[in-house]
């Protein structure tokens, strides 16, 4: 019967790890600017956070041949010769995670010069891996009690 | 009948493999210009002929990064050269001479070494005798330290320094402006009524009535593009390059005179005021020109025209001054 208990508050936990809002911090929109430096063949930094509805300036700063810098998903871009720096702004509107790339050919590595955008707290990702705890806690759970289990339905209600 | 029909489709198929082919024919013969990074050889060729009046046609393309080809001195759009294509340009020349064509677009330390010539030969009804450079005919030595032995306090203003134009000891002209330093105004009204700071503005009113707006922006322009990368996008001498210049000159020890050797390699800063206030514009103009010698200085003498190196000084200078806008 104890057994019964804790099962239902791992359903629970599960069901409010996997639906409720992640909302106790309330994310006012910011201006973030970013200054990335593009050199062959890497940015640097490579990840950017920021999350929905802020208004993000990439500054691209390059330190030795053309480059450039094109954002997967929102489908904009950048070119920068060093001494010229570039910027972008955008509205980070879409949430998610995107790529982005050097879209100017600047040698022989020239496609593996890449990044990530974080639009948004990885939210599904946090999910997902409290969803798995759960998971393997309740599998460990019903395999040391299902002796007990069987004679459930004669004891309760 | 028969043989009629057959000389009529042999007739159209020669005009139509002629249409075709003619052109194919000459753009195949366009010699292709390769682009590299300087250290991997530069443009190949690098000496290209032509007359003077015909086309020169020209295709282009990059073996490695993204280059630029534009001919100095000559007004023309700059064209970019892209790996994997090949872009197609058309230039006429109506003067006999030695061009010098260049990259564009940074491509590394050496960017500025990407340079080759285009010799254009026939005969010309005006050739204008080179005239000296004006470093030379005022006898500065551009090489010499040049510092300020005094500065201003807060930057000259040039609005100040304009109430106070009236009624000066000295007759403010191009030439006077392009063979005098900002100190040597400075100094020259030292036995006026005037403040030490009042004197810096009235220098930095002469400077700002000697260019115009139109001239800064373009000199702005020219800067960004070809001197940022090494004397910064503020003028600091802090540009992306400006360290590898730096360990550069630390390996190779060079040195014209022993004294300066580490500061060789290292961009000048054009936001030092001991340094600007202690050049005129006829310095700089040399320098500009004749480039530092092995310093990592380029030249410019073969790219930029007299005006777009005049234009270049004056914005140099507002990094010095506030000018009215
Ligand atoms: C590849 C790097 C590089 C580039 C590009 C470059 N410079 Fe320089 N420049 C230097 C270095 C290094 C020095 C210091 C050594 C010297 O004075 O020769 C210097 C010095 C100068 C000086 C001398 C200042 C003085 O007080 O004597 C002037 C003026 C100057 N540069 C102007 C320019 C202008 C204008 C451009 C662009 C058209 C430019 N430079 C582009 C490296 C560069
Ligand atoms: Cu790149
Ligand atoms: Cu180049």
């Amino acid at each position: 019967m104890h057994s019964r208990f804790f099962l239902l508050i791992l359903i629970i936990a599960g069901l409010v790890v996997a639906f409720v809002p992640l909302s106790f911090r309330p994310i006012a929109p910011q201006e973030r600017t970013f200054r990335i430096g593009a050199r062959q063949f890497a940015y640097s930094p490579s990840e950017l956070k920021v999350n929905p509805g802020d208004k993000v300036t990439i500054q691209l700063v390059s330190t030795d041949v053309v480059h450039g810098l094109y954002i997967d998903g929102y489908d904009i871009s950048i070119e920068a010769d060093p001494g010229q720096t570039a910027a972008l702004n955008f509205f980070a509107d879409k949430p998610g995670s995107f790529r982005f790339r050097c879209n100017v050919t600047c040698g022989a590595m020239h496609p593996f010069m890449i990044g990530k955008l974080t639009v948004g707290s990885n939210q599904w990702l946090y999910r997902s891996i409290g969803l798995s705890i759960i998971a393997a806690i309740s599998l460990f759970f019903i395999r040391s009690t299902r002796p007990s289990d069987r004679q459930l339905p004669i004891t309760i209600y | 009948m028969k043989r009629l029909e057959l000389l009529s489709r042999i007739l159209i198929t020669l005009a139509i493999v002629g249409a075709v082919g003619t052109p194919l024919y000459f753009w195949s013969r366009t010699p292709l210009i390769h682009a590299r990074i300087a250290e991997n050889g530069g443009w190949t060729p690098d000496v290209i002929r032509a007359n003077v009046g015909e086309p020169l046609h020209l295709k282009l393309t990059s073996d490695d990064v993204v280059h630029g080809f534009a001919v100095g001195q000559m007004d023309m759009q700059s064209v970019d050269v892209l790996p994997g294509k090949v872009t197609d340009l058309t230039l006429i020349f109506d003067k006999p001479g030695i061009y010098t064509f260049y990259c564009t677009r940074w491509c590394g330390l050496n960017h500025w070494r990407m340079r080759g010539t285009i010799e254009v030969g026939g005969s010309s009804s005006d050739t204008q005798p080179a005239s000296a450079p004006l470093y030379v005919t005022l006898k500065i030595n551009i090489d010499a330290p040049h510092n300020a032995p005094t500065i201003p306090v807060q930057k000259p203003s040039a609005l100040r320094g304009q109430s106070f134009s009236t009624q000066l000891p000295i007759t403010n002209s191009t030439n006077y402006y392009r063979a005098n330093s900002p100190y040597q105004v400075f100094d020259e009204l030292s036995n006026t009524s005037l403040t030490e700071t009042e004197r810096w503005d009235v220098a930095a009113y002469l400077w700002q009535s000697n260019t115009t707006a139109e001239s800064l922006a373009n000199g702005q322009r020219l800067y960004a593009q070809n001197c940022a990368a090494c004397h910064g996008e503020n003028g600091a001498g802090d540009g992306v390059f400006a360290d590898d210049l730096t360990a550069l000159g630390a390996t190779l020890q060079r040195s014209m005179t022993g004294d300066n050797k580490m500061t060789m390699q290292t961009p000048a800063d054009f936001t030092d005021p001991k340094r600007m206030m202690g050049a005129s514009p006829a310095l700089l103009q040399g320098k500009i020109l004749r480039g530092g010698m092995g310093t990592g200085m380029p030249m410019w003498g073969s790219i930029f025209t007299e005006e777009q190196i005049w234009d270049l000084i004056a914005y140099l200078y507002s990094f010095q001054f506030e000018y009215q806008k």
